[in-house]
């Protein structure tokens, strides 16, 4: 249901006229949007496009940097230069991490499209909300791992 | 694929600069058309121009909020005693009603009830034959001066109606004329000054003053003009106490009106309205510079409206030349006379406006 955003019982009467951030969406040209089942599928779509969003975003923190270091342990044991796997496994962790970036945003993109297409007043993108979520969930993620797992100290120390 | 991919475009918003380029572009064309449109000016009316005074608006608010769910003072004393004490009578001789056109309704209704002439100062304010009229007498227009009244004044006539300062040409009638008048005409005979604009005349001349020394004298004032109070609809009758005990409405007049008219009665409504009066005197001023030279003028007065006329066309010509320039004003058929207009002065700008529009 659609919920006036400048009622002024909401804002406490603050804003007189509209607030800040609230304006209509400005379209080209006004979409028509198609029939309730069409826009059924559109709610179904989007909701699996942030799923998969989530999952590439989740990526960059586990199993890219993960996937990365393997690269450079392969690296260092054929070429022998522990400073050359470091530096294969940074920089492509680096541009790995810009790629996510660019394929979320994308994905975020066409999210907000199929959200709208949908029949929400959808404004803003989900990508900020998932990021810090992904972050909170791998930070959290790698303190179990490291206190309650691994355990601060080397594996092949003796304990 | 490509209608698949075009149906969800047409959900992209446009950017930010997008946006904001097509406003800009919108408000040029609204300026562009803005500054090409002509805004009609109506100067027919003779309301004040502007609000009233804040004072009095919160009066009358403050009236309104309190208890609208009860009768107003139908006696509005504090009122009536203080319009009382400023024109040196008792209260019983001061009666509210409904505006000042309301009262001289209710005025000529009591005193033509059985038929009758009545003399017409002319020209006088526009509606006051039409009153006559409607109680059962008859109008019979004079020039308003103490030598004509008296040679018309009959065995018929009942009452002699004058509009001082005059609408629409702003002559006041002075305290001596008046004096006369009521002295030479028969005891039986009232004589009724519609004063609405009264306090645009010369101070110590109003007729509200002779009140108590002139038994057949009916005073009527109003708060439309000089305290901007049209929409409150306020109005008093001074004169024999039990004349005007006749003429006000049953019930009383409104608790905001009452209110409103009591700041305006106030010390200080007097100096607001003294204020509008040397506003309106310069108004006339500034006109008459403006068409120095030129064949058109404008009688002097104080009032805020002015009666112009030309030696070179006649007074439809001249509306004619002013609605063609989207300037409005009353023409003087209205009063039977066809070599003048009666324009409002409302502030600079509108006066500018009119001077350029009857020069032009």
């Amino acid at each position: 249901m659609a919920v006036p955003r400048n009622d002024p019982t909401d804002t406490g009467g603050l804003f007189i006229g509209r607030r800040p951030g609230t304006g209509p969406i400005h379209y080209r040209t006004p979409p028509e949007r198609a029939g309730k089942r069409r826009r059924r599928a559109d709610a179904l779509l989007a909701v699996a496009l942030l799923v998969a969003e989530a999952l590439v975003v989740l990526s960059a923190f586990g199993p890219q940097p993960l996937g990365w270091l393997w690269v450079g342990s392969q690296v260092d044991y054929r070429s022998g230069s522990v400073f050359l796997g470091i530096t294969v496994a940074f920089a492509g962790h680096v541009a790995s991490v810009i790629v996510t970036l660019i394929v979320a945003t994308r994905l975020d993109h066409v999210w907000r499209l199929l959200r709208r297409a949908a029949g929400h007043d959808q404004r803003e993108g989900a990508l900020g909300r998932i990021f810090m979520v992904a972050a909170i969930v791998a930070a959290i993620a790698f303190t179990v791992w490291l206190v309650l797992i691994e355990g601060p100290a080397p594996s092949v120390a003796p304990r | 694929m490509r209608r698949f991919r075009d149906y969800y475009r047409r959900f992209e918003e446009m950017p930010p600069e997008e946006v904001s380029r097509e406003l800009r572009a919108r408000r040029d064309e609204e300026r562009r058309r803005a500054l090409s449109r002509v805004d009609p000016l109506d100067l027919s009316g003779t309301a004040w121009h502007e609000p009233p005074h804040p004072d009095a608006v919160n009066a009358a608010t403050f009236a309104l909020r309190r208890a609208l769910n009860v009768y107003p003072d139908a006696s509005a004393a504090p009122l009536r005693a203080a319009l009382a004490e400023r024109h040196g009578i008792a209260p019983e001789r001061v009666a509210l009603g409904h505006g000042a056109g309301e009262l001289l309704r209710a005025a000529c209704a009591l005193l033509l009830r059985g038929g009758g002439d009545a003399l017409v100062g002319w020209p006088g304010w526009q509606p006051l034959p039409e009153l006559v009229e409607a109680a059962g007498g008859r109008a019979l227009p004079v020039a308003p001066a103490p030598v004509e009244i008296l040679a018309r004044a009959s065995a018929r006539t009942r009452v002699v109606l004058l509009t001082s300062p005059s609408d629409p040409t702003g002559a006041a009638l002075s305290r001596r004329a008046l004096r006369d008048v009521c002295a030479g005409v028969r005891e039986d005979i009232t004589v009724v000054v519609d004063e609405a604009l009264g306090e645009f005349g010369a101070a110590g001349e109003d007729a509200a003053g002779l009140v108590a020394e002139l038994p057949n004298l009916l005073v009527v004032r109003s708060f439309s003009k000089a305290h901007a109070m049209a929409g409150l609809r306020a109005g008093a009758a001074i004169g024999p106490a039990e004349l005007v005990a006749r003429l006000a409405p049953s019930g009383g007049i409104g608790a905001p009106a009452q209110a409103a008219a009591l700041w305006a009665a106030s010390e200080r409504g007097g100096e607001i309205a003294a204020r509008r009066r040397a506003a309106a005197a310069a108004a006339h001023e500034r006109l008459a510079a403006a068409l120095a030279g030129s064949p058109l003028s404008a009688l002097p007065a104080t009032v805020p409206f002015a009666w112009i006329s030309s030696d070179a066309e006649d007074g439809p010509a001249i509306a004619a030349r002013l609605a063609s320039a989207q300037v409005f004003v009353a023409p003087g058929r209205l009063w039977g006379d066809e070599r003048h207009v009666r324009a409002a002065l409302r502030g600079p700008a509108a006066i500018d406006r009119l001077a350029a529009a009857l020069l032009g």
